[in-house]
């Protein structure tokens, strides 16, 4: 009878469900699609110098840590399902039915509803999954082909991870069924506004924000005791004092307002407090920037202890500024009566104080959510792009063999070897070279051998022959020097700036050889790997080979070009049988390395591809749970809001004043904290974009981030558009109703 | 005295087919300026659909009401929100306040829906407060106060505009017997002080006697008229309960 009962209202009441099924749909989508790629079935044609099951463990994990974050989703919507159905479970325990048997009748409803969801959302996964091997084919070099093909082991897990999703909501949903009293059920719709009183969290989050102000004070002062010199330039003095100054006049305030407390309301605390966080996010802000651009010195931790004020700061200014927010809507309807008294604007300002009042906090969190979205969104191409960039400069070579002798105190310990493990080890498989080359770094002054101060590490230098000979291997053209000249040769990631100075600095070269002067062509900066430099330089010198005779090489590196791709069996075989017999940190003191394009390719284009969807997947999980909260809630109080607008109809508002009041209203309700996190947002990433300029001037090109930036806007613009009008229509319907 | 309210021989059906329900059979009535008419009848005698079809908030079947000579039975969907903010005031059972804005600020809104001039909305609000003795309530919410002075602060957002008709729903249907008398005044004192036309429909004998001339319904008919006259409250309240003797069905029906 039951079942019967269970069936015939979940067929009735598809329509009631029609937010529950899109919502879970939405999820099984995303889950499903993501986790397709990590499926042992999963076989795409990436060639054979990739491995992929490198991708899959790190996938599976990266997805599940996410997924978590749909249990909250989840869990919210079955609670506006709870509330809907309020009234109709009212109506069933006066019957007489049990409230233990009601509770297990909606859980079976939900379940059914959460199957069909299931179905539905692995089909739309598999179209999904088709959007991700696009993107892995593409990020592994090869043409996309379509193969609809449905995973057992991802249908599996897609399947085991939801039901006991729904199971443990489920029991949690029945024992409240069970708790709630029948007339509360029953008047639930009619149920008003909580109370018009505002909780008290933000005041929580104000002292954790004062705890860490006096923090930042105390850094500040001990920063400025420690290392201010009067010598800075403007900015890092300013920077100096506005993080003793903005800190200080936040716990003034707070002081003032103590001693004022009998005159002065807790809004005005809170209003003064929200100005000093945007004056105390700059200024520490302005610490890692300016450390970065004048390289003052400050060790790594201080940077990082910067950046948490100003996080904090900003969480706290999101927070205060949604609190406010009715706070200022109240001042500014007090104080403009021509515009509280035009037509329903009282009843608009009265809905959206009354709306903000109850659920600032729920508010404050969606802002800080979509601020993680927003960020992941943008970030994900500009990391992912960074590291392919980077990749390019890294392996450039098919083989690279370097050698370091940071380690090294005897000379007679300095590395010597041709490498001919590699030689034989290509003679055994059949691995043709087209350009090889054995070559040494010199010290341009052999009394500079024993400097090992990180800051002030000597450049080293190559003779030309086997630069022009790297050089032919790149594709480049070659260079000549006349007599007693030398040119510099510079990393990708150096600034045309610190170039500048240095070769300003460095007209002519005291060598054990004999002084060099700079040729009329005075540096290159075409990418020659990173290996090519000493460590902690940007720098190398090319000298004439008759005057690197007599200098004292230092470190010993071997380049060679196959004609072949390495497969990646024998790449990682070489790697093996290399590091067996030149180790990472040998007896003598010599650190050697041996690079190999093809696992470098490999681990990098898995690890970025990794870290670009869990970014990308996560953003979209986090978009998607900020939406639909924002619109349920919403819908949630249809009840309460049809009532309002029918007040409104009774005293005669026409119907057309009706529907652009509800699109006002969802209009601020969907755009306060989406333009608020917007704006947190962006400083946040102009502040990590201004931190890694050099990196993305170097690896991707402002154009191309720009390109990727507003492709990325279009998407959320879209999204949010949907879930708008689809809102928007629900609601109407609801009012109207 | 001039009619401000004539209704001609109202029908209302619901249903379609073999199966209509009369609601109003065949009604017709007039109200004079300044009158305060009451409306009796027992569950279904039609009393809620007659004050529905006047507020034009439902259509008629047949027949024609015309409220100041104007058949409001013909003003066009799109024009009636206005013709019922410019002519009509509503004070209702559940007080229908929102609970949203506070008290003078429920009782200003009826005001800028109308267009009100932005300077005069306050003093109108603090004077209409005044009269109704609401003054010291004005900056509370809604759940802040009784029952009796939200469906005060109610009235007041329904004369506010100067309707030409006050119409009310089961006014006391909410309220304790001594907020009942309390507002029941008020409205009578509305009706003596500012010679505002009310129509109020209750199955309330009590309440019914403050009005001046009462309409008993029966099965969708006017079944009675009963004026108070020079009668004191009292005799007119007795009257008043022998007519529900009647109507509640004489000797003959109980067996």
């Amino acid at each position: 009878m039951y079942a019967k009962l269970v069936f015939r209202n979940a067929r009735r009441s598809v329509k009631d469900y029609l937010v529950y099924i899109v919502t879970m749909t939405i999820c099984v989508t995303l889950f499903y699609a993501f986790l397709s790629i990590s499926s042992s079935y999963y076989n795409p044609d990436i060639g054979s110098e990739y491995d992929f099951t490198l991708l899959s463990d790190g996938m599976k994990a990266a997805i599940c840590m996410i997924t978590l974050l749909l249990i909250f989703l989840i869990r919210f919507v079955n609670h506006y399902m709870l509330r809907q159905k309020q009234k109709e479970f009212a109506i069933q325990s006066i019957m007489g039915m049990e409230q233990k048997t009601i509770g297990r009748i909606f859980f079976a409803e939900t379940l059914i509803m959460g199957m069909i969801s299931i179905l539905i959302g692995i089909f739309f996964g598999v179209f999904c999954s088709q959007f991700i091997t696009a993107m892995l084919l593409t990020a592994y070099g090869r043409p996309y082909e379509i193969s609809w093909t449905l995973f057992p082991d991802t249908v599996l897990w897609t399947v085991v991870f939801f039901v006991i999703s729904f199971l443990m909501v489920g029991m949690f949903n029945t024992r409240t069924i069970q708790k709630t009293k029948i007339i509360t059920m029953l008047s639930a719709e009619k149920e008003n506004e909580p109370k018009l009183g505002k909780s008290r969290w933000i005041f929580v989050m104000a002292i954790i924000f004062e705890l860490f102000t006096v923090w930042a004070l105390i850094t500040g002062v001990i920063k400025a005791l420690f290392f201010y010199d009067s010598r800075f330039p403007i900015p890092v003095q300013l920077m100096y004092f506005g993080n003793i100054l903005f800190p200080a006049v936040t716990l003034g305030w707070s002081f003032l307002w103590l001693f004022q407390k009998k005159k002065w309301d807790a809004q005005k605390l809170l209003c003064g407090l929200l100005a000093c966080s945007v004056f105390n996010t700059f200024a520490a802000v302005s610490v890692p920037a300016l450390t970065n651009q004048y390289y003052l010195p400050l060790g790594n931790g201080m940077l990082r202890q910067y950046l948490l004020y100003a996080l904090v700061d900003l969480l706290f200014f999101i927070g205060a500024l949604i609190y406010l927010a009715s706070s200022f809507i109240v001042i500014w309807k007090e104080k403009s009566p021509e515009h509280r008294y035009k037509e329903e604007n009282l009843f608009f300002l009265g809905q959206i104080t009354s709306k903000l009042n109850t659920t600032s906090k729920t508010m404050t969190l969606i802002c800080i959510t979509l601020v993680l979205a927003i960020f992941l969104f943008i970030a994900a191409p500009i990391l992912s792009g960074w590291a392919f960039g980077y990749l390019g400069a890294r392996s450039m070579y098919d083989v690279q063999v370097f050698s370091r002798y940071n380690n090294v105190y005897e000379e007679k310990n300095l590395p010597q070897d041709n490498y001919e493990i590699i030689t034989d080890f290509f003679a055994t498989h059949e691995i043709d070279t087209a350009y090889d080359c054995t070559f040494s770094l010199y010290l341009p002054k052999k009394a500079d051998f024993h400097n090992r101060i990180k800051y002030d590490f000597p450049v080293v230098a190559i003779s030309l022959s086997d630069y022009n000979v790297i050089r032919k291997m790149l594709g480049y053209e070659q260079i000549s020097l006349g007599e007693n000249e030398f040119i510099t040769q510079w990393k990708t990631i150096a600034t045309e700036e610190e170039r500048n100075s240095f070769i300003a600095e460095h007209t002519s070269v005291v060598t054990d050889g004999g002084t060099l002067n700079i040729s009329e062509q005075s540096y290159s900066d075409e990418a020659m790997g990173e290996t090519l430099y000493n460590s902690y330089t940007d720098v190398l010198y090319v000298f004439p080979d008759k005057i690197c005779e007599e200098l004292l090489p230092v470190m010993r590196n071997r380049y060679i070009i196959t004609t072949k791709k390495i497969t990646y069996e024998n790449a990682r075989e070489l790697e093996r049988l290399f590091t067996a017999e030149y180790p990472e940190q040998a007896e003598s003191g010599v650190a050697y390395g041996v690079r190999f394009s093809t696992l470098q390719t490999n681990s990098a284009i898995a690890n970025n591809f990794i870290l670009q969807t869990g970014m990308i997947y996560g953003a979209v999980v986090l978009m998607v749970i900020c939406l639909t909260v924002l619109s349920l809630q919403q819908l949630l109080d249809a009840g309460r809001y049809k009532y309002r607008f029918s007040v409104l109809r009774k005293l005669g508002v026409e119907e057309q004043r009706i529907h652009k009041l509800i699109l006002e209203q969802l209009s601020v309700w969907f755009g306060l904290p989406i333009i608020a996190a917007i704006m947190v947002a962006a400083v946040v990433i102009g502040y990590f974009i201004q931190t890694i300029s050099a990196e993305i001037s170097a690896y991707i090109g402002f154009t191309a981030l720009m390109l990727q930036i507003g492709v990325t806007v279009g998407i959320l613009g879209i999204l949010l558009l949907c879930y708008f009008i689809s809102t928007w229509v629900i609601f109407r319907r609801s009012v109207n109703s | 005295m001039n009619t401000i309210l004539k209704l001609e021989h109202i029908q209302k059906y619901y249903g379609d087919g073999g199966n209509i329900t009369k609601a109003i059979r065949d009604i017709s009535f007039s109200v004079e300026a300044g009158e305060f008419l009451g409306i009796m009848g027992a569950s279904g005698s039609g009393k809620t659909t007659l004050l529905n079809c006047i507020s034009t908030i439902d259509t008629v079947s047949a027949g024609h009401i015309f409220l100041e000579g104007i058949d409001v039975t013909e003003i066009k969907p799109k024009s009636l929100a206005r013709f019922r903010r410019g002519n009509l005031g509503f004070v209702f059972q559940d007080f229908n306040l929102l609970d949203t804005l506070t008290i003078s600020e429920n009782i200003a809104l009826a005001l800028t829906i109308n267009h009100t001039p932005a300077g005069s909305v306050e003093p109108r609000v603090l004077e209409m407060a005044e009269k109704l003795n609401i003054s010291d309530i004005l900056n509370k919410y809604p759940y802040q106060v009784s029952g009796g002075q939200k469906q005060r602060c109610a009235c007041a957002r329904a004369i506010i505009n100067n309707p030409k008709l006050l119409l009310a729903d089961e006014p006391t249907g909410a309220l304790d017997s001594h907020s009942s008398q309390m507002l029941l005044s008020t409205i009578q004192s509305i009706n003596a002080q500012l010679r505002a036309t009310i129509l109020m429909v209750t199955h309330d004998a009590f309440t019914a006697s403050y009005a001046s001339r009462i309409l008993f319904l029966k099965d969708g008919e006017i079944f009675m008229e009963l004026r108070k006259g020079n009668d004191s409250r009292n005799a007119f309240f007795d009257k008043i309960l022998n007519v529900l003797t009647i109507i509640g069905g004489g000797q003959s029906h109980v067996c």
